[in-house]
């Protein structure tokens, strides 16, 4: 009976394993349960970051355009080439890899790694924002040949400028930096972002929104299929009260002259800017495309500071150019009359000091009109010293000095026009007497920046409206141009007409009739009306023994605005240690040139050859510096 | 030799459900390889011409009485031994390991073979002996099963050589060893383990065994296969993402799909649905055999049964574990689905012998 015993136990041993395989398989049916139903949403997600990528599609900036509708700044195609970390295997491999392959030092490479680190590993890192050809191709090669697939070329806009033309005013884009990213929502790490100029200010018109392409690449790393693009949507359009052909001519001008300074040049009706211009420039497209660390400690440690932007940042002594705004106060103060005569012997006294007049010889008997002409100091000590401070300082102010204008650029810096009120609060003292004499020809403690001066002017010229200079024309979102209404006037003063002709007589004076110190400004057929002044930079003492070194001279002012009736342009020319007014005026002369001939319908000069500068420093006699300087023709 | 009579006792049902996972295997390895920018998209091509052939191999071992081949065991158990050292000595060499013999267009490897071999031989040992095995048994039975194995673990090929060992186990256990002795082997082999850890393992051996214990250890190197394993499937979901349509298969980010992973490829493009019936179709194979196996007329029948069952089982079940990334990653290929010539026609093979006793189990 073994058989049958045996038969049996076989029998049971096999129900024993029927009954283990079904466990088994019961256990395996169990697991794919749970991984496929219960976490499938966990494994999905992985699968699909495994297999998609989300790649962004830069927005291009907006289009900047001047007022006759020409491209100032536009945007070119370039080559990003970035690290995506997701796919990385072995960071330092692909960090000595790509060096080697970009031909650029591995130390940069790991430091730009090193500042995204904690960020999502999604979001690519971008190694070199204009890449070469050559650096596109071998990254390419590599990618093919799956040596890098975590490394992404991406066209990407990039910002042209016109060389350094405007370039304070337009300013420039770099990467976003944390602190930005912080303090807007809208800014994620990698933005390109206005950092200054009107590229700052106007960054959240200009910068669009970016689109996304999402595309499925394989182990490799290699793009298979794009799933779904949606497109960027470009920045808005924007239209600059600029004129190209004026800014040039500032430029032109400028350069041909060799001095350093800065132009602002507005259209007095309203404060729309013309031209601006602080030199020396910058290059804003190096600034475009991540600007290399070499070129950006050349521009951080240049003695010149390119950086800095003189006309709004920039404050000096204006000089005889504040004259204008002594007259102004006698006159509305009912101090003065435009008849109002004042005996010039070459010198005056005031509270026991004896203060010079720039001409020893002295002016005789002279009224308004002709001491604004030949800017005689002996007169305009006589009104200030009638006005006291806080007049001069009311006054100023009224027509823009020593107060922001407002322009729309960031980081405009304030002058200065002294009051009692701020030497009390500032200086803890009491203003004396004395100091208001020297306030009174635009020196001692008074500081402007060219872009109020050129406010100044502009509020002359259209009788008292302080207007706000401003940049911006008109917008294009997509649906066509709709105007920006200027900003409005920061104060505004009914002037008698009366009053302001004789300041405006003196202005033109000074330009048009012989003996005046801006004759060089002079354009035939068009009433030019100007003033100009220079700021000493150093004292007379120090001169004397500095007398050698250039940017020890005195800087030159040229104030104006033409036509004297009507005026259409107001502005300053300054020009760094350019020593004379009278060579600003030669500035301005190029271009008032250009305006007039563009408004006639002439044939725009070219930019002059020679401007025939008055180089010579007055150095002999201390006392007869500003003779020579302000009666220069 | 063949009756007409028997062919009315053939198992249609388990025929059926075989070459149904067969055509699973070959829709799978279609989808996984036919991208004609590949180069290898013939591979679908290959495996039919393997089923064909196994075809043939199975109408061969089934047409046969099974006796005769038990009988002539221990001839064909020599011819094995023969061929697996002629393979160490003298085989391809392919990825470091020599495991093959060129014969035509086709790599042969032998060690798949090996499998219904041991089995043949085992039933034949264990089926003339009468009562429960002994200690000298269980030792000889061992040993004839240790040499094959040890020459192709030599080869080297661990994954194909532990196969047999369920052969023998299964065998063994069918023929009455006794329950505490296979206790002791599981106890020795317990107290053997970090003995083989330390002398026997090779150090890519050990780091698929830590990584599977953990494997974001080492997430881009060993433990990549893994974690990949079980997002496909994962990702699978439900109903799967559609044939052909599977993302972790179809961009490789799953290696070796068509043949390891094959059931990882299944999991993820038919889903939990597709898990299922294929799961259900394996299941079905072994319960119906283990049928086979009980009908058998005697007890050799019931041995061979099994012993070819044994190692089928063992490799079905691990490697599915494996392809849902629950199991260290081995290199043991899924029988009837997944690609490879070798193992497909020695699977047929084997099952031949499995209808063979069921059909012949009325006869003398």
């Amino acid at each position: 009976m073994a058989f049958h015993e045996e038969r049996r136990r076989v029998g049971l041993r096999l129900s024993v394993l029927q009954y283990v395989t079904v466990v088994l398989f019961s256990t395996l049916a169990i697991s794919f349960w749970y991984l496929q139903v219960v976490q499938h949403d966990r494994f999905q997600e992985m699968a699909d970051n495994n297999h998609q990528r989300t790649l962004p599609l830069r927005a291009p900036r907006g289009v900047l355009f001047d007022r006759d509708g020409r491209v100032l700044v536009e945007n070119r195609h370039s080559y990003s080439i970035s690290i995506v970390r997701e796919h990385t295997k072995d960071i330092n491999r692909t960090i000595t890899l790509l060096s080697q392959v970009l031909g650029v030092q591995e130390g940069s490479v790991r430091e730009i790694v090193e500042r995204h680190r904690r960020e999502p590993s999604y979001r690519p890192i971008t190694i070199v924002q204009d890449a070469t050809l050559a650096q596109v191709a071998a990254v390419t090669a590599r990618r093919l040949s799956t040596e890098l697939p975590d490394i992404v070329v991406q066209q990407v806009p990039t910002r042209q400028y016109p060389d350094t033309l405007g370039a304070h005013m337009f300013g420039y884009v770099g990467e976003v930096n944390d602190l930005q990213v912080s303090n807007a929502d809208d800014l994620k790490s990698g933005d390109i972002v206005g950092q200054s100029g009107v590229e700052k200010i106007y960054n959240a018109m200009l910068m669009g929104e970016d689109g996304a392409k999402k595309v499925v690449v394989n182990s490799t790393g290699r793009e298979i299929r794009t799933l779904e693009e949606i497109a960027p949507t470009e920045g808005k359009r924007l239209q600059l009260t600029v004129d190209y052909d004026v800014q040039k001519a500032v430029e032109d001008a400028f350069a041909v002259s060799g001095f350093n300074g800065a132009a602002v040049v507005l259209d007095p009706s309203d404060g729309g800017v013309l031209a601006f211009a602080s030199l020396p420039a910058y290059d804003p497209n190096s600034f475009a495309a991540g600007i290399d660390r070499s070129t950006w400690s050349q521009l951080m440690t240049d003695e010149d500071r390119p950086l800095n932007d003189r006309a709004i940042q920039g404050t000096y002594s204006p000089g005889s150019t504040f004259k204008m705004a002594v007259a102004l106060a006698g006159l509305e103060e009912g101090i003065i009359t435009p008849d109002f005569k004042v005996f010039c012997p070459g010198h005056a006294n005031f509270y026991g000091r004896d203060f010079k007049c720039w001409k020893h010889a002295g002016h005789g008997a002279i009224d308004l009109a002709h001491a604004i002409q030949q800017s005689c100091d002996v007169y305009f000590y006589t009104v200030g010293n009638m006005l006291g401070v806080d007049k001069i300082n009311k006054w100023a102010t009224l027509l823009g000095i020593g107060v922001k204008s407002g322009i729309d650029l960031p980081n405009e810096k304030q002058g200065l026009v002294p009051s009692t009120q701020w030497k009390r609060e500032r200086m803890k003292e009491k203003w004396y007497a004395g100091e208001t004499i020297s306030v009174s020809i635009g020196q001692g403690q008074v500081s402007v920046t060219p872009v109020s001066m050129a406010v100044y002017m502009a509020t002359l010229a259209n009788g008292g409206t302080r207007v706000t200079p401003h940049l911006l024309k008109a917008v294009d979102d997509g649906s066509g141009w709709k105007p920006v209404p200027a900003p409005a006037a920061q104060s505004k003063i009914e002037i008698d007409p009366e009053k302001l002709d004789a300041i405006r007589e003196g202005l033109w004076m000074v330009v048009n009739v012989p003996g005046g110190t801006g004759g060089t400004a002079r354009i035939a057929g068009h009433d030019v009306a100007g003033k100009t002044g220079s700021a000493q930079v150093i004292s007379n003492a120090g001169r004397m023994a500095a007398r050698t070194t250039k940017n020890l001279r005195d800087h030159g002012w040229f104030v104006f605005f033409a036509p004297k009736e009507n005026p259409k342009i107001a502005g300053v020319i300054f020009a760094e240690h350019g020593i004379h007014g009278g060579n600003a005026a030669r500035i301005a002369h190029h271009v008032l040139d250009t305006f007039f001939a563009k408004q006639d319908g002439r044939p725009l000069p070219p930019p002059p050859a020679d401007l025939k500068l008055d180089l010579s420093d007055a150095m002999a006699q201390p006392g007869e510096r500003r003779a020579l300087e302000d009666q220069d023709r | 030799m063949f009756e007409r009579r028997l062919y009315h006792h053939i198992d249609w049902a388990l025929l059926i459900a075989m070459f149904a996972l067969c055509a699973l295997g070959v829709a799978m390895i279609f989808s996984t390889t036919s991208d004609p920018t590949r180069g290898n998209s013939h591979l679908y091509i290959t495996q039919l011409y393997a089923i064909g052939l196994g075809s043939i191999a199975m109408v061969f071992t089934l047409t046969l009485d099974y006796r005769t081949f038990t009988d002539k065991s221990h001839l064909i158990y020599i011819g094995l031994l023969a061929i697996l050292l002629y393979v160490l000595f003298l085989g391809t060499v392919q990825m470091g390991a020599r495991r093959w013999i060129p014969i035509g267009g086709f790599n042969l490897q032998p060690s798949e073979f090996a499998k219904v071999g041991v089995a043949l031989v085992l039933a034949k040992y264990f089926g003339e002996n009468r009562g429960m095995p002994n200690w000298t048994d269980l030792a000889i039975a061992g040993g004839l099963t240790c040499l094959p194995l040890a020459l192709i673990a030599r080869e080297p090929d661990l994954g194909t050589a532990v196969t047999l060992i369920p052969v023998f186990l299964a065998v063994a256990y069918l023929a009455g060893m006794q329950m505490r002795i296979l206790g002791y082997m599981a106890l020795s082999l317990v107290l053997l383990a970090p003995v083989a850890w330390k002398f026997a393992l090779k150090d890519y051996q050990k780091s698929r065994i830590s990584t599977f214990i953990d494997p974001t250890q080492d997430a881009k190197g060993a433990g990549y296969q893994q974690i990949q394993a079980r997002i496909t499937v994962g990702s699978g979901g439900l109903t799967g993402k559609g044939y052909m349509q599977g993302t972790q298969g179809q961009l490789r980010f799953l290696p070796v799909a068509h043949n390891d992973f094959i059931f990882s490829v299944l999991a993820e493009e038919q889903g939990f649905a597709g898990v299922i019936v294929a799961l259900g179709l394996y299941l079905f194979v072994i319960l119906r055999s283990l049928e086979a196996a009980r009908l058998a007329k005697d007890r050799l029948g019931s041995y061979l049964v099994l012993g070819v069952l044994a190692s089928f089982t063992f490799q079905v079940v691990y490697n599915i574990t494996m392809s849902a990334g629950l199991a260290p990653v081995k290199g043991l290929t899924l029988p009837l689905m997944s690609y490879g010539g070798s193992s497909m026609i020695a699977t047929l093979a084997g099952f031949g012998l499995v209808l063979n006793v069921r059909m012949r189990r009325f006869t003398n």
